[in-house]
């Protein structure tokens, strides 16, 4: 009589199996805390940004409003103001900050004398916080005793002196100064970085080919260099999208909102105005997020490579 | 035996429990807590409070004001808010939410009717009024006798009269008006709102603040024009929009110095400390006048009285009984002087001015003359408005008009645009 009875897996292929197993408890409790964290401070106020965007957030109080605050927000003639602002530093600030940097970097490159100096010396600013970088600036920018018209005085140019973050004309310009002296540094390092990289082989094929140094740089380091590039106009495109200490240490959003920021005017909604609806403010924060978005895809749309650099 | 003591000790401390848990522990957060006077002054009040009311414990946490805003617009809408907190009139968001007691049941006899009525919302009182001030013109009496300037018995200078001082003021190379912008959003703006509650009178100003009347009105453009004639006359330091409120302070007594300084009467706050910590140089010699009339104005003793640091209870407290008896305790002649004579600022309880003492009793006195016979206009502009009209009226006022880098015309189309719906 044959045995009905299933003949027992091998030893050896019954540990197989488990192996073969996704380790679910390890996968679980590795992933556990930073998911947690993650639905917790960035999923969630994400989605309830969202949520209260079409509502009027009051204490005990959510009233859907659809998208009425949205609609309330086109026509803000403030919050289009801070756009424009915002988008103006956002666009100056990063071109500024490379091309600046870049020219640091190449100094550099090209072994100046004191180049360990100028390298700390152009590095510190960004070692600072914009709160210390404000108070700075501010005492820089004072009429009466700042350095700034103090320059100005005894070089004879009396005649330019103005308060520089008081009057709307400048007052915008004027931190976007401030945050291309404090950032420029940072460029110049991760540029540097960059060009230290760079396979020497080209560049002495370069050298070989009677390459000019202009043309050099143009045609041989910054096509080398330009994912970086790229990364650092993204950084700073996104940085100054958000910026909001500087401008509230130094300018609180004025004089006349001429560096109201989107930031600076979200928070002055949320928290300043005398209410206590968040529905606002997260719209703001919506239409902001989203066009940020849109500003960083454009931008790496417009830098992207189109053919691939082979060295 | 051993036994019995063990039960003894078991009931002894049942019985402690029980008496603890009538203990009741009230929250309280405050404001000031680097104004050390004004501090005092309330942890006085808490110690008394507790000494005479064992059961109750009060447990204060000190912030500056806008850490202490900021961590209350958290705490309310959790419902984790204090049980009593310091709160300024200007917050209607608070009432408007139900976010605060009615403070009915307090004794309001011993507090100034104005008071009350600036924290009445919708028929109930809100707030126990403690700090109130009122815009005062101070000026340094030696720098105007070196000008030649004399003020009057009315205490009150003409506009003309205003306009020579600052002249005469430029010419000898002093700044006529200390005023600074760099950190407040309503200092600034006095300039105008003094000017024009006397222009308008009282009804009229308050429609004009509310956008029940137009600021292309010819009285307002007028006032607006007068203002700008003193600003443009160089009235104001070169540093006018980056200027704090401490550093106009000293500005005005110390370095460099000015002839007269728009302030709060909140300035013994900081004038009255000692000179190494901010406060008036030995021998100066404040005077306190009357802003200047204001041409065909419909009520030249018009004046601005703001209701600063008040004390709310929260509308979710589980003891409203004990916070309210804390609030009382406030009330009294006796710690209405004690906050006079130690503050040197007014308050919105009711005092005993015929008691007041202490070494700034000239100082008061002097304060209550400049006083004497006003008609009060209940709050400041940014304290009224809320919204678009509050945001532009501080950039506007406080900063860009006496800054002059916006015309009469710029000015007025602003403020109507930001009641426009």
């Amino acid at each position: 009589m044959a045995s009905l009875v299933a003949p027992t897996p091998p030893r050896a292929a019954s540990t197989a199996l488990r192996v073969d197993r996704p380790p679910w408890g390890a996968i679980v409790a590795f992933l556990l805390p930073a998911f947690t964290v993650y639905v917790a401070f960035t999923a969630y106020p994400v989605l309830r940004t969202l949520w209260n965007s079409v509502r009027t957030v009051l204490p005990r109080n959510a009233e859907f409003v659809g998208l009425a605050n949205y609609a309330a927000l086109a026509r803000d003639d403030l919050f289009w103001r801070a756009v424009q602002n915002t988008f103006v530093w956002a666009c100056v600030s990063p071109l500024a900050e490379v091309t600046i940097g870049l020219l640091l970097a190449l100094a550099l490159y090209a072994r100046i004398p004191g180049r360990r100096f100028f390298r700390i010396a152009w590095f510190t600013p960004v070692l600072m916080s914009y709160i210390v970088v404000g108070i700075i600036w501010v005492w820089i920018y004072n009429y009466d005793w700042g350095a700034a018209n103090a320059l100005l005085r005894a070089v004879g140019l009396g005649a330019y002196v103005q308060a520089w973050i008081g009057d709307p004309r400048v007052a915008l310009p004027s931190l976007i100064f401030v945050t291309t002296w404090m950032w420029t540094g940072f460029n110049m390092v991760v540029l540097l970085a960059a060009m230290h990289s760079l396979p020497s082989e080209v560049l002495e094929a370069a050298e070989l080919d009677n390459c000019g140094w202009a043309a050099k740089l143009w045609h041989v380091v910054i096509p080398l260099i330009r994912p970086t590039i790229l990364n650092l106009v993204v950084l700073s495109f996104i940085g100054k999208m958000k910026i909001f200490d500087l401008v509230w240490i130094t300018t609180k959003g004025g004089p006349l909102w001429s560096t109201e920021t989107v930031s600076t005017y979200l928070y002055k909604r949320a928290f300043e105005w005398s209410t206590f609806d968040l529905g606002y403010p997260s719209t703001i924060a919506v239409v902001w997020f989203v066009i940020v978005l849109a500003g960083v895809l454009g931008l790496t749309w417009l830098f992207r490579t189109r053919e691939r650099l082979e060295y | 035996m051993r036994t019995l003591r063990w039960l003894v000790a078991v009931l002894a401390v049942t019985f402690a429990s029980a008496a603890l848990g009538q203990q009741v522990k009230l929250t309280f957060w405050s404001h000031w807590a680097a104004e050390k006077i004004k501090r005092d002054f309330v942890e006085e009040a808490i110690r008394r409070f507790e000494a005479a009311h064992p059961n109750v414990k009060i447990e204060a946490t000190w912030y500056e004001k806008n850490a202490l805003y900021a961590a209350l617009k958290t705490a309310l809408r959790a419902g984790t808010g204090p049980d009593i907190f310091y709160a300024e009139p200007d917050q209607v968001e608070y009432m408007e939410n139900g976010l605060l007691l009615d403070l009915s049941p307090l004794d309001w006899s011993g507090i100034e009717p104005w008071a009350k009525q600036i924290w009445t919302y919708k028929g109930k009182p809100y707030g126990l009024p403690l700090e109130a001030w009122t815009i005062e013109l101070y000026y340094n009496k030696k720098a105007l006798a070196d000008l030649g300037v004399t003020v009057p018995a009315s205490l009150q200078l003409s506009a003309g009269s205003f306009t020579d001082l600052v002249k005469k003021a430029r010419a000898k190379s002093m700044t006529p008006m200390s005023l600074g912008v760099g950190d407040r959003p309503f200092p600034g703006a006095f300039l105008v709102h003094e000017a024009l509650v006397k222009k308008l009178g009282l009804e009229d100003y308050a429609n004009l603040l509310a956008g029940k009347l137009s600021w292309s009105d010819p009285r307002v453009v007028d006032t607006l024009k007068l203002v700008r004639s003193w600003t443009e006359a160089g009235l104001l330091p070169t540093t006018f929009t980056t200027l704090k409120l401490g550093e106009s302070h000293t500005y005005f007594y110390a370095n460099p110095g000015a002839a007269t300084f728009l302030m709060g009467s909140f300035y013994s706050s900081r004038a009255f400390n000692p000179p190494d910590k901010g406060g008036e140089p030995a021998g100066f010699q404040v005077g306190i006048m009357k802003y200047p009339a204001v041409p065909q104005g419909a009520c030249e003793e018009c004046r601005t009285l703001a209701v600063g640091g008040s004390y709310v209870v929260n509308a979710g407290t589980k003891n409203p009984r004990e916070a309210i008896e804390f609030l009382d305790a406030f009330v009294d002649p006796a710690m209405a002087n004690r906050w006079l004579e130690n503050v040197v600022v007014q308050t919105g309880l009711k005092a005993d001015l015929s008691k007041i003492g202490g070494p700034h009793a000239a100082y008061l006195k002097e304060l209550f003359a400049a006083d004497a016979n006003a008609k009060y206009f209940f709050g400041l502009p940014n304290q009224r408005m809320q919204g678009k009209p509050k945001e532009v009226f501080t950039q506007v006022f406080n900063n860009a008009f006496p800054a002059g880098t916006i015309s009469v015309e710029d000015a007025v189309k602003q403020m109507n645009a930001a009641y426009a719906r």
